[in-house]
C-alpha cells in the first residue's frame, strides 16, 4: 500500500458555502450591499462574525457546521473546506445589551448612541440602525423623552421579562420540533432511558434557557436562571451514581463467515461500523447535557439545594 | 486600528447571475481547489435506491441523500471578487452559484436523520425562536 | 453465458449460473473451483465452479480441458463450447466480484482483504451448489495460499464431503481446469465488453493484459488518471499500481480513518471535536465558555472571521 500523505493546512479558501435567510439577500428591498461584520460576542466578549443587511436595516449571525475531514464539490469544481456556513436572523438587543448594562451601573438615563459605543468594535453603533433596535429597547430598557430626545437606562426586571419570554418561545419550538433535550438515547441497541414524551418541563426550560444563554454574560444568564426558578446544578461528576453509569461497549457481532451476503446485488454492504448516538454522546463528553442525566438519576439536588 | 474596521461586502446584484448546481458534501478533505469532472465521475456513476444514493470516490463506499435548505432559506456560494492580500483590506464577495438543495455523503454509513447535517437544518428554525421579536 | 445480469449494473457483484444437470441431483458428483483475474489492476474477479457426476470424470478428461492459462483466448472460447454442448451433465456457476466491489471492500473501515474475499466467494459458490441439490462428494481447489489450513477450513465447513485444496489444480484435475475456463472466458469478455458507467465518451480500449507490469495497461492507466477522482470503477483502486499513480500524479486525498482502524478514528474525532467545541467562537483565552450542546451535537460554532 501507498504511504499516507499527511495533511497540509489549508491556507487558501476562495469561497463559502453558505445557507442564508432570504432576507440577507434580498435585493429589491435595499440600495446598498449586506455585509459581514466583526462584533463582540456578548457571551464571550470575543470577535464574531455576524451580518448587516443593506443599509444596516437587519442584524444576522453568522454560524459555521464544520466536521473534521470534508470538502464540497460545487457544480465542477472542489472545494476543500468543507464549512456550511448558516445566516440567520439575530436579535440586535443581545449585543446592545451589554453595553446598556454596563452604562446603566452609573444608574443615568443616557442616549443610546452615547452607549452602544466600543473603540474595539466600531460597527457596533451601526446595530441602532436595524429597524427592531430602537423599536424594541423598551424590553431592556427604561424610556425617559426630553423634547425630541429619548434617554435609556438598563433595567434588569425588563430584561428579566424578555428573557423569560424568549426562554418559552425556545421550549415551544423545541416541543414542536420534537428536539431530544435529554440525554441522546435513541438507539436501536438500547433501552431507551427517557422516551421524548418523558421529559419533564424542567428539561425544556434548562435546555432553552442554555440556549438562550449562549447570548449572554455568565452573570446574566445566572440570573436568568434564578428567575425561571431553576435551581442550580451541581457539577455532574458529584451528583451522579457511578454505578448508573451505562456501559460503553456495543461493538456490533458480525459473523465471521456470511455467505448469505453473496447471493445477492447487496453483495457489497456490511453492517456499517459506527457508534450509536448514545456511545457518541457519551464520547463527547458533553458537560451540559450530563447536567440533566444526573437531575434524571438524582432527583435530590433540587431539595439539596433549597 | 484593529483589524475589525475592515468590511466584507456581498454584492447581492449577482446573485440574479448565479447559476443553480449541485453541491456534494463529501465525507473526506480533497487537498484541492478547483475544476473537478464531478458530473463525468460522480454524477454518472451515483445510484438512488429508495432510501438512500450510493457512489464509490477513490474506490471508497459512499452512502448518501439530499436534504433540501430550510424553508425561507436559500444556499449560496460566496466568492472573492478580488483576491484579498491581507486581513486588513476590504473584501467584496460576489454569488457565484445558488442551491436549494445539497447531497451530503457518509463514509459507507447509511444517511438518517442523527447526522450531524441534518441535525444542523434544525438551526434556523430554533434561531427564530430565539431572536424573533417579542410581543409586548 | 449471458452476462446482462452483471452488465446491468457492472459495479456489483452478481452471479451466473447454468442450469443444473438432472443427474447431478441423483448421482455423486466432483465440483472443481478456480478463479480468473486475481492479479489484474482492471477488471473483474472471477470466480468458476464446475461439477459433474463422478462417473463423468473420464469423458470430461476426453474433452481436453487444460488450464485455461495455457490456452489462447480461442481455444478456451472454443471448449467452453464443448463443456456447453455437455451441458446434460455438466453444470457451472460464477460470481463475478465487480472492480468496485474488490476497491470498496478492500478499502472498507473494517478492512475485508482479498484472501477472505475469495474464499468467502469460494465458500459461497459451493453452499450454492449443494443448496441446488447437487450431489457433492468431492470439491477440488486451486489456492494460491497455503492449502492445508483451507482445506481444513473447507473440509470443517461442508461435513461428508472430500475436499481437496492444492496448488496448480487446474492443472491436475480436470473439473478444475473446465472451472478455470468457464471463469476466464467470463473475465475475458466483461473485460473487453466492459461499458464505462463514468461519461467519459470514447475510451481507449487497449488495456493490455490488465496485469501491473504490462506497458499498456500502465499506459493505460496513466492516460486515464483524472486528478481528483482518480480512475473510472473499471480499476481496483486497492491496488498498490493505482494507489502510487493517484499519490504521485493526483490530489491528495484524507479520510477520517486513514491509518487506522474505524473505533480508533471514531475516538480520536469525538475527542478532537470535545476540544474544538469547548473553545468555540475563536475564544481559547476563555475555555469557561461552553458551547451548549444543541450546538456541538449540530457541529455549530460561532466564527471570528470569515
Amino acid at each position: 500500500m501507498a504511504t499516507k500523505k499527511k495533511r497540509t493546512p489549508n491556507a487558501h479558501t476562495s469561497s463559502r458555502v453558505v445557507i442564508a435567510a432570504d432576507s440577507a439577500i434580498d435585493t429589491q428591498k435595499h440600495d446598498s450591499d449586506p455585509a459581514f461584520v466583526r462584533l463582540r460576542n456578548p457571551a464571550t466578549d470575543a470577535t464574531s462574525l455576524y451580518m448587516l443587511s443593506g443599509g444596516d436595516l437587519q442584524l444576522f449571525e453568522v454560524k459555521a457546521f464544520e466536521e473534521d475531514f470534508h470538502s464540497w464539490f460545487i457544480g465542477q469544481t472542489v472545494q476543500r473546506d468543507g464549512r456550511l456556513l448558516f445566516v440567520t436572523p439575530m436579535d440586535p438587543l443581545y449585543l446592545i445589551l451589554p453595553y446598556l448594562i454596563k452604562s446603566g451601573k452609573e444608574g443615568k438615563f443616557q442616549p443610546v448612541d452615547q452607549v452602544v459605543m466600543d473603540d474595539e468594535f466600531p460597527a457596533c453603533s451601526r446595530l441602532l440602525s436595524c429597524t427592531r433596535s430602537l423599536a424594541s429597547l423598551h424590553h431592556i430598557t427604561e424610556e425617559k423623552e426630553v423634547g425630541t430626545q429619548r434617554f435609556h437606562r438598563y433595567s434588569q426586571e425588563r430584561t428579566m421579562n424578555w428573557l423569560k419570554k424568549k426562554v418559552e418561545r425556545t421550549v415551544s419550538v423545541l416541543k414542536a420540533r420534537n428536539i431530544s433535550v435529554g440525554e441522546r438515547v435513541k438507539s436501536t441497541t438500547y433501552i431507551t432511558m427517557k422516551s421524548e414524551s418523558d421529559y419533564r418541563d424542567e428539561d425544556y426550560l434548562r435546555y432553552a434557557h442554555g440556549l438562550v444563554s449562549e447570548y449572554l454574560s455568565q452573570h446574566l444568564s445566572k440570573d436568568l436562571l434564578t428567575h425561571l426558578q431553576l435551581p442550580e446544578l451541581k457539577s455532574p461528576k458529584e451528583t451522579e451514581p457511578p454505578s448508573k453509569k451505562r456501559k460503553l461497549t456495543d461493538k456490533p457481532v458480525e459473523a465471521e463467515e456470511d455467505y448469505t451476503k453473496f447471493n445477492s446485488a447487496e453483495f457489497a454492504r456490511k453492517p456499517p461500523k459506527k457508534m450509536t448516538a448514545a456511545q457518541k454522546s457519551l464520547a463527547k463528553g458533553d458537560k451540559t447535557g450530563m447536567k440533566t442525566m444526573s437531575s434524571f438519576f438524582s432527583p435530590k439536588v433540587k431539595a439539596e439545594k433549597k | 486600528m484593529s483589524r475589525n474596521t475592515s468590511v466584507t461586502r456581498v454584492d447581492v446584484s449577482s446573485v440574479a447571475q448565479a447559476q443553480r448546481v449541485p453541491v456534494h458534501l463529501m465525507p473526506c478533505e480533497i487537498e484541492h481547489e478547483g475544476p473537478a469532472h464531478v458530473s463525468e465521475y460522480l454524477t454518472a456513476t451515483t445510484k438512488d435506491c429508495k432510501l438512500e444514493k450510493t457512489v464509490s470516490f477513490r474506490g471508497r463506499g459512499l452512502k448518501g441523500q439530499e436534504l433540501s435548505c430550510p424553508q425561507g432559506y436559500t444556499g449560496l456560494v460566496l466568492k472573492d471578487i478580488n483576491e484579498p492580500s491581507s486581513d486588513q483590506e476590504d473584501r467584496l464577495l460576489r454569488v457565484s452559484s445558488v442551491f436549494d438543495k445539497l447531497t451530503y455523503w457518509n463514509l459507507e454509513t447509511p444517511p438518517n436523520s442523527d447526522d450531524a447535517v441534518v441535525m444542523a437544518m434544525d438551526w434556523p428554525e430554533l434561531a427564530q425562536a430565539i431572536h424573533g421579536p417579542v410581543e409586548d | 453465458m449471458d452476462l446482462s445480469p452483471f452488465e446491468t449494473d457492472n459495479s456489483l457483484s452478481c452471479r451466473l449460473t447454468s442450469e443444473i444437470p438432472d443427474v447431478c441431483r441423483t448421482e455423486d458428483c466432483c465440483l472443481g473451483i478456480d478463479e480468473a483475474g486475481r492479479g489484474p489492476v482492471l477488471g473483474p474477479m472471477v470466480y468458476g465452479i464446475c461439477f459433474c457426476p463422478v462417473s463423468k470424470k473420464q469423458e470430461l478428461k476426453e474433452s481436453k480441458v487444460a488450464d485455461s492459462k495455457t490456452l489462447t483466448e480461442a481455444e478456451r472460447e472454443n471448449l467452453f463450447q464443448k463443456l456447453d454442448e455437455a451441458r446434460s451433465y455438466v453444470g457451472w456457476a460464477l460470481q463475478i466480484l465487480s472492480p468496485n466491489t474488490i476497491s470498496t471492500s478492500m478499502l472498507q473501515r473494517t478492512k475485508y482483504n482479498l484472501n477472505a474475499l475469495s474464499h468467502d466467494t469460494a465458500i459461497g459458490l459451493v453452499q450454492y451448489a449443494l443448496d441446488s441439490g447437487v450431489q457433492l462428494k468431492e470439491v477440488f481447489v486451486d489456492t494460491v495460499g497455503p492449502a492445508e489450513k483451507y482445506e481444513e477450513k473447507l473440509s470443517k465447513l461442508f461435513p461428508g464431503i472430500d475436499v481437496t485444496v492444492r496448488p496448480k489444480a487446474d492443472s491436475l484435475f480436470p473439473v478444475v481446469s473446465a472451472a478455470s475456463i468457464c471463469a476466464k472466458v467470463a473475465r475475458d469478455r466483461i473485460v473487453k465488453g466492459w461499458a464505462f458507467t463514468e461519461d467519459l465518451g470514447e475510451v481507449d480500449t487497449d488495456y493490455g493484459s490488465g496485469y501491473p507490469n504490462d506497458p499498456k495497461t500502465k499506459a493505460w492507466l496513466l492516460k486515464y488518471l483524472d486528478p481528483v477522482f482518480g480512475y473510472p470503477q473499471f480499476v481496483r483502486f486497492s491496488w498498490s499500481t493505482a494507489r502510487t499513480l493517484m499519490d504521485s500524479k493526483g490530489v491528495t486525498v484524507h479520510w477520517e480513518d486513514d491509518d487506522e482502524d474505524g473505533e480508533k478514528s471514531a475516538q480520536r474525532q469525538n475527542n478532537k471535536s470535545m476540544l474544538a467545541y469547548f473553545s468555540a467562537g475563536g475564544n481559547e483565552q476563555k475555555p469557561a465558555q461552553q458551547t451548549h450542546r444543541f450546538f456541538s451535537e449540530r457541529r455549530l460554532k460561532s466564527l471570528a472571521a470569515l
